[in-house]
């Protein structure tokens, strides 16, 4: 502390010879004079006085028939002297000093956490019109009433909690595991009980034409059976069930979700065709390196000149200016390289065909695989010519195309007798 | 026989149970090893050299002797010396 004060007062080393310098010493003493750091040298010593102390020296100097040469300057009062020849420097520094200051008051990075089933793009999609994004100020920033209208415009979230740490806003919010599958509109439980089910009875209906080929139903009444031509939209399974009279006649609807397996075959051909000229890219080598600044969602090249290549491919990177951990600004550096290209026909062989054909075949294959789809039979064939090879695939496939949609069976109007009997 | 004003003066601040540092103008010497010493209520430099540094008190003088002596500071009220310190007398 003694140190700063010091310091930001001013302070010189001295050397002090002559007659009698101890006397010289004593006089500093009497004179309420600071001096520390004395140090005999010999012939002459060393120490150092403040700046206030120095300019009282002149008259002890004189009584003491010493002498004095000042060594070295130090503190506050010299180093801004020194920083007037240096304005651009001071200028600098306060400027960055200030763009800190600035820019601390500001949402650099929102950063989410603890989401599973909504995705990050539509969490900053609601932020967004909820006019919370980057670079906006913490102040404009409403913590607790965002926390409720997370919770409230997504029954998913049971929990949530924002809080900025530095110029990051973290959000984290915790999901109801058990509402998750129902988020897409699928219930786990499958079944609703009749009587305030009417409106959400649902059907299951074909979502493409075919043949039944298996089905178990396990709600609802099959409107088809296996072995049954179905088309696209067609009612298989109903979600209203009939419940008779005495006579055999229907007396009202009891709505369920209906629910069943049902497997549907169908044929389906693919054709894809690949030619056998190509255009390869040939890089000539050559290369130019465009520097790159970007702000928010603009970006300006900073290399001068067009690219001066007809074709080429553009490849780079580009980071975001970023200052301690947390510190995110809206600014973006990178570069970008230009690699120049010309096509040069070329024609594959018959083996590189072969592979391509085989790649257009597997990635069929696997399309069909993630959709869940089985195939019973497949004919697979080629036709080659010069200029083109044709792949012809005719396949049976087997699939659970099937959809649910809400029932549209219209409830029977409730007489007035029945309404007595129902009563009863 | 009559006590001197000096002994007088003292035996006045002894039986008041005054401090003698200021009544009487004694100096405090406080060595810390023999690497530091404080002195409090001095009156002088008599001589400074890196072996010797010898004080001017209100009734005696008080030198220390050793090796690399320096005055780390001095006040009009008190001083701190380092170095090595061999030997502090009063004479």
């Amino acid at each position: 502390m003694l140190h700063w004060i010091q310091y930001v007062k001013g302070y010189v080393s001295i050397k002090v010879w002559g007659y009698s310098t101890e006397r010289f010493l004593n006089l500093c003493g009497n004179h309420d004079i600071l001096v520390w750091d004395i140090e005999n040298c010999g012939d002459y010593y060393t120490m150092k006085v403040s700046l206030k102390g120095f300019f009282a020296l002149k008259t002890l100097l004189r009584k003491t028939g010493t002498r004095a040469s000042v060594l070295q300057r130090h503190g506050l009062p010299f180093f801004v002297p020194e920083m007037k020849k240096r304005k651009i420097f001071v200028f600098g520094l306060l400027l960055c000093l200030t763009f800190w200051m600035v820019t601390t008051h500001y949402i650099w990075d929102i950063r989410i956490e603890g989401n599973y089933t909504l995705t990050e793009d539509v969490l900053m999609d609601y932020l967004e019109e909820q006019g919370v994004h980057t670079a906006m100020r913490k102040k404009e920033l409403q913590i607790e009433e965002l926390e409720m209208q997370l919770r409230e415009e997504y029954d998913i979230i049971t929990w949530a909690s924002l809080k900025v740490d530095g110029t990051t806003l973290i959000i984290q919010i915790r999901e109801n595991e058990i509402a998750g599958s129902n988020y897409d509109g699928q219930s786990d439980e499958g079944m609703t009980e009749p009587g305030n089910s009417a409106e959400s009875g649902r059907d299951i209906v074909a979502s493409r034409d075919g043949v039944i080929v298996y089905m178990i139903t396990r709600k609802g009444i099959p409107q088809v059976a296996v072995g049954d031509t179905v088309e696209k939209g067609q009612v298989l399974v109903s979600g209203a069930v009939p419940v008779y009279n005495d006579d055999t006649t229907i007396r009202r609807y009891q709505y369920y979700e209906a629910d069943a397996d049902i497997m549907i075959t169908y044929e389906k051909s693919i054709c894809v065709e690949r030619k056998t000229a190509w255009q390869d890219k040939e890089y000539s080598g050559k290369e130019k390196k465009i520097l790159l600044f970007g702000f928010r969602d603009k970006e300006w090249n900073l290399s001068a000149g067009k690219v001066p290549y007809e074709t080429y491919d553009i490849s780079g990177e580009k980071k975001q200016v970023q200052l301690l951990d947390h510190l995110y600004l809206p600014f973006f550096y990178g570069v970008k390289h230009a690699k120049e290209y010309a096509f040069v026909p070329k024609i594959h062989t018959d083996e590189e065909m072969n592979q391509i054909m085989e790649e257009e075949w597997n990635k069929i294959l696997k399309t069909l695989e993630e959709k869940g789809v089985q195939i019973i039979e497949k004919n697979v064939t080629i036709n080659k010519n010069e200029k083109v090879w044709v792949l012809n695939v005719s396949m049976q496939l087997m699939e659970e195309a099937i959809m649910k949609v809400p029932n549209r069976t219209e409830q029977i109007p409730v007489t007035e007798s029945e309404e007595e009997v129902l009563t009863e | 026989m009559k006590p001197s004003l000096s002994r007088q003066k003292e035996m006045i601040v002894e039986s008041l149970r005054l401090p003698k540092d200021t009544m009487l103008g004694d100096s405090i010497v406080t060595v810390t090893g023999n690497r530091e010493a404080f002195i409090e209520n001095y009156k002088g430099i008599l001589e400074y050299t890196k072996e010797s540094i010898v004080l001017q008190g209100k009734n005696c003088r008080i030198s220390f002797q050793g090796k690399g002596l320096s005055i780390d500071y001095y006040t009009n009220e008190d001083m701190k010396i380092g170095g090595n310190i061999e030997s502090v007398r009063y004479f």
